[in-house]
């Protein structure tokens, strides 16, 4: 079985987009990368009347670097992510996290305005914008907004992002000196989403921690800093006596395969590793 | 003899390779006949329930929907053994697990027959529900089936080959274990598809992703109620079968009935949910296993029971339950052997054969249990093993025959290979190696419905073109038979197997041959195939002889040239020799069969079991525990399989790699498991993973490094040697992996998958001072019946039983 029929419209620029999504409301989707979209319309989960193809919106593309953040298009791809100089030396926590993103056919086609906007809570790349600090773009009817990380991800599958608008770019403020990020997570198979992933990024100065932003992923509903675990890091040389906090930042969802107490564990076996990689 | 090959035993390319690799194989979904239509199947989201109304009138009236079909457009059962006709093709009355079909709708396009679905109205009466054995062994009422042994208990089989209480009592050593062995499913890359149609006189053809067209052929006829001379299955290559399309499906008979009725072509192609919904997987299966053990590691006696959970339907399941028993003899030297097996039906989706069918759960537990009774009489495991295995050219306490058995050639090749000594209980804490091995049948000895005729024939046809056609009703299910076939025809023939054509799985045009499943089809289909390239090229042979005045048995075959085998100078073209062949003796044709020779055993279910042949593997895994989060990561494998001779080392190393892949994935993370909803909600037990999203299984970047060697020691019931290669280098991987993980972190998993999970408990056990050992407590009590005693050979038995068991006896069964 394929997906259900659907029309199909092609923009040009960002103001057709919208107007195509105001238009629609609620029966248009947004076509990026597709990856998980056409998947999820051949499952019959998701039956959109109208797809919006932003492929075609240059304005949607590119990496640049500015004196103070670096912005990440919404239709850049995870493999440009992935070979980006730039993301390399700014956002080496964003380069550290793209060889889990998938495979590289997937890589290939998918997009990072697709990952955050579908707001998977396995997802890698929403978690980075959280330790990163990231503000997203968001283009809508009265014009742009911003909207802190922070503020982005409002539950399972579910963002800040409201009917007819569109996520246009993400821009990262540039890593202060001193600062150090660290990744990683556990999947059953290469590949797989998550069952647990962290992402962290914080100044490490004279052998402790310091102002930490600790982003779990493939725990809870959506992507989430571990707020009593940062602030029981800072002036810390070492993870361990901050772990017990995650008892009570974390929310793990038991899921197909693993319940709530094993994530627990593993996200604090995990942060121990990553963190302590940081600390070495 | 020692003779040179040609074709045999080299590394080549498949004969179907390109096809294969370019896209041009047509499996059943690449057919498209002009005017055809489409179907798609309503299925039950109850897993039990009654049938009160089905109102199909509104699908019926939508556009270009041409049929809708229920339950009483189908008045006959079917199943495919004949002593289990408990199947409807559309459940007329009653549903018995989440996915039985209860209607169909066939459209102008398949969008269109989907959309039809949501249109027909079925009122269920929700049944009571069970989930697993020991619910059922608690449930009498209400009965899944009305048929079976009492209550919800489907088979119950129990032999005994000598008084095995009293080997356990005189032994050293008395090792007592539970196993449990979880299901798991097929995983095919190609989703079941068919197409029927029928021709201008009515007559229909089937085309289908099917690894037994000769059993559809008898099955589909008596479901339709139609002569088997009007119908005509043709198995197209296959996707990948593993056993899940060894059944009459379903879809098979409805798409069937519909082109006859609408006289047009029906096709339909199952979607990935719907073949986690049918299913037809390995069974979960407890086992409980007493083995007793003189001090130095010789067997005395073992005594097996298993407990399937068989599903919802019988299909194969009888047979299922006596091979989680009959196998556990041939590989080592048991000289009393008893097994009780009992298959209980549960409203889930029908378990039958998947590779290995029904002997990886025991092979599981035994080879545990080796590991276990080694480690306590300090035997190294694989000395254990070398000074256990069953001996060539003998019978089993339970009258197998076995033939050729290479496993202590196996054995030795892993120890060497793996440097095994240097590194089992050597390695550093985390990391670990296993031993296990396994053994399997190159085919059942006895088809599923009792015939005396031959389980596989051969056609060959010849003529001036020097054009080979070759016909048999083995099917390329991606396991290589068409190479097999096309290898030895050439071999015998000395041309190249690039020029043999195959003409194969098709019923309307091939001699009959049972089908791709138990690892017979080399073993059957070639000895076949010689025998009837033989007599072809006796026949030249003559001709030949007569032109280059010698005799007929001086007259070689090689390189497309024949020739005199003491002048090779004095030669012809295979071209030329046949044109001679074609004027001395006229259109040239031969034909060959094959019927296993007869088992000594003669008891009333000695029929499961035999074969012509038995392959044997050993395997060393080497595994590495992360004991933070339980993560399993299998570095390498070393695997010896003993094949007798490979046909092609290339595709019968492909055979050993693929099983690998497999069994890691059964080892570590393949489950078809089930939950209960809530009962406001249903209390539906619904599957919790139809999709390759969820079901986890190994890809190609988490495969280990795969050390394989063939052990060639070629078997004389068998076709220049070989033995099967596809099923049995399975066997020995999954407790190889649980073997592994104790002799890298000290605890025992004696169950599958072994999740992290499982191995966290176990380690907190371990910390606790606790059994280091996740596992089944206990098993449960199982109304196993009187056995049915045989006396072993060596007890003075002729293979018959000495009593009869107070209870209905087995039919004679003839099962696969």
């Amino acid at each position: 079985m394929k997906a259900p029929r659907f029309a199909y419209a092609r923009p040009a620029s960002i103001a057709e987009a919208l107007a195509l999504l105001q238009k629609h409301g609620d029966d248009a989707r947004v076509l990026a990368g597709g990856q998980s979209l056409v998947p999820m319309m051949n499952f019959r989960v998701a039956a959109p009347k109208v797809l919006v193809d932003i492929n075609r919106i240059g304005s949607l593309t590119g990496i640049k670097v500015t004196k103070s953040f670096v912005r990440i298009g919404a239709l850049v791809r995870h493999v440009e992510l992935e070979r980006s100089a730039d993301v390399a030396k700014h956002l080496p926590l964003v380069a550290a996290a793209m060889p889990h993103v998938a495979h590289p056919a997937i890589r290939n086609r998918g997009t990072f305005g697709g990952s955050c906007a579908l707001g998977d809570p396995a997802a890698e790349l929403p978690a980075c914008t959280l330790a990163l600090g990231a503000t997203f773009v968001v283009a809508g009817k009265k014009g742009e907004r911003r909207i802190a990380a922070q503020d982005f991800f409002k539950g399972l599958y579910a963002t800040a992002l409201k009917p007819g608008e569109l996520l246009v770019a993400a821009e990262f403020p540039l890593p202060k000196p001193g600062y150090a990020s660290a990744f990683g997570e556990l999947a059953r198979r290469h590949g797989d989403y998550a069952m647990v992933g962290v992402a962290a990024h914080g100044l490490r100065k004279v052998g402790k921690f310091s102002d930490m932003r600790v982003a779990f992923f493939g725990v809870g509903d959506r992507p989430q800093r571990a707020s009593g675990f940062e602030r029981a890091l800072e002036g810390q040389p070492a993870v361990d006596g901050a772990l017990a906090k995650l008892d009570a930042d974390l929310e793990p969802r038991a899921d197909l395969h693993a319940s709530a107490a094993m994530k627990l564990h593993l996200a604090k076996v995990l942060a121990d590793r990553v963190l302590g990689g940081l600390a070495a | 003899m020692t003779k040179r090959f040609d074709v045999i035993g080299k590394p080549r390319r498949r004969v179907d390779g390109r096809a294969k690799v370019t896209g041009l194989t047509r499996f059943a979904d690449d057919v498209v006949l002009p005017r055809m239509l489409h179907c798609k199947l309503l299925r039950s989201p109850h897993p039990h329930a009654t049938i009160e109304s089905i109102d199909v009138s509104r699908a019926q009236a939508r556009p270009g929907v041409h049929l809708v079909l229920t339950g009483k457009d189908f008045p006959v059962t079917f199943g495919i053994l004949p002593v289990t006709q408990d199947e409807y093709p559309l459940a007329p009355e009653r549903v018995r697990y989440v996915g039985d079909p209860v209607a169909a709708v066939v459209a102008r396009d398949e969008q269109t027959a989907f959309e039809a679905l949501g249109f027909i109205e079925v009122e269920y009466r929700p049944l009571k529900t069970i989930s697993d054995p020991e619910e059922a062994l608690a449930t009498p009422e209400p009965r899944i089936h009305s048929y079976g042994e009492q209550g919800n208990i489907h088979r119950l089989q129990a032999f005994e080959f000598g008084d095995v209480n009293e080997a356990l009592a005189k032994a050293d050593h008395v090792f007592e274990d539970v196993f449990f062995y979880q299901g798991n499913t097929h995983l095919p890359i190609e989703q079941h598809a068919s197409v029927a149609a029928v021709d201008g006189e009515g007559k229909l053809t089937l085309w289908s992703s099917t690894q037994v067209p000769h059993y559809i052929h008898r099955a589909l006829a008596n479901a339709l109620q139609i002569p088997p001379a009007h119908v005509r299955v043709i198995a197209c290559p296959n996707g990948g079968g593993f056993g899940g399309k060894c059944d009459l499906h379903n879809h098979e008979i409805v798409v069937s009935k519909a082109a006859i009725l609408l006289g047009r072509p029906v096709k339909i192609c199952l979607t990935r949910e719907e073949v986690f919904y049918m299913h037809r997987g390995r069974h979960p299966v407890l086992m409980k296993m007493r083995t007793g053990v003189t001090k130095d590691g010789k067997i005395t006696g073992m005594h097996t029971q298993t407990l399937l959970d068989g599903g919802a339907y019988g299909g194969y399941g009888a047979a299922s339950t006596f091979y989680t028993g009959v196998l556990q003899t041939v590989a080592y030297h048991i000289p009393r052997y008893k097994f009780d097996a009992c298959r209980i039906f549960t409203n889930k989706p029908p378990c039958g054969p998947k590779r290995g069918h029904g002997t990886p759960q025991p092979r599981f537990g035994q080879e545990v249990q080796l590991d276990k009774i080694a480690e306590k009489l300090e035997i190294d495991p694989a000395e254990l093993r070398l000074s256990i295995v069953a001996k060539p050219d003998s019978l089993t306490a339970n009258w197998l025959k076995i033939g050729t058995i290479g496993l202590a050639e196996c054995i030795r090749k892993v120890v060497a290979s793996s440097d095994w000594k240097n590194r089992f209980r050597k390695l550093p804490e985390g990391r670990g190696v296993g031993l296990a091995c396994g053994a399997y049948l190159c085919g059942a000895g006895l088809p599923i419905y009792w015939n005396k005729m031959p389980q596989s024939g051969v056609q060959l046809l010849i003529d001036r073109s020097g054009q080979v056609t070759v016909f048999c009703g083995a099917t390329e299910i991606g396991q290589g038979s068409d190479d097999v076939l096309a290898a030895i025809v050439a071999e015998v023939l000395g041309v190249d197997p690039y020029d043999v054509r195959c003409v194969t799985g098709d019923t309307g045009l091939t001699p009959v041959d049972l089908g791709s499943y138990s690892s017979r089809v080399t073993v059957m289909m070639g000895n076949a195939a010689i025998q009837a390239a033989e007599l072809l090229r006796d026949l030249i042979a003559r001709a030949a002889a007569e032109h280059m005045e010698t005799v007929p048995e001086n007259v070689g075959f090689a390189l497309g040239r024949v020739f005199r085998a003491d002048d090779p100078g004095k030669l012809m073209s295979f071209r030329e020799a046949i044109v001679l062949a074609e004027e001395k003796f006229g259109t040239l044709g031969s034909v060959g069969s094959y019927s296993p020779p007869r088992s000594p055993g003669r008891y009333k279910g000695a029929g499961v079991g035999p074969s012509p042949a038995y392959s044997y593997t050993a395997c060393v895994v080497e595994a590495e525990v992360d004991r933070k989060t339980g993560w399993i990561t299998v570095p390498k494998v070393w695997i010896a399989h003993d094949i007798g001779r490979a046909v092609n080392p290339v595709s019968a190393r492909g055979q050993v790699e693929g099983s690998v892949y497999m069994g890691l994935g059964e080892a570590l993370m393949e489950e078809q498991v089930f939950r209960r909803l809530p009962p406001k909600l249903s209390n539906a037990l619904v599957h919790k993973i139809p999709s390759l999203l969820e079901y986890k299984s190994l890809t190609s970047l988490d495969m280990p490094e795969v050390f394989t060697e063939l052990v060639e020691d070629p078997d004389p019931n068998c076709p220049f040697g070989a033995k099967e290669v596809g099923q049995g280098p399975l066997l020995p991987v999954m407790p190889a992996v649980a073997n592994a993980v104790y002799d890298a972190i000290g605890v025992r998993i004696d169950e599958l998958p072994i999740t992290p999970d499982k191995v966290l408990a176990a380690l907190e056990k371990k910390a606790k001072g606790e059994t280091p050992r996740v596992g089944p407590e206990s098993f449960p009590d199982v109304p196993y019946p009187e056995p049915m005693l045989v006396p072993p050979p060596w007890e003075g038995g002729d293979g018959n039983s000495v009593n009869t068991p107070r209870r209905r006896p087995l039919k004679k069964e003839a099962l696969a």
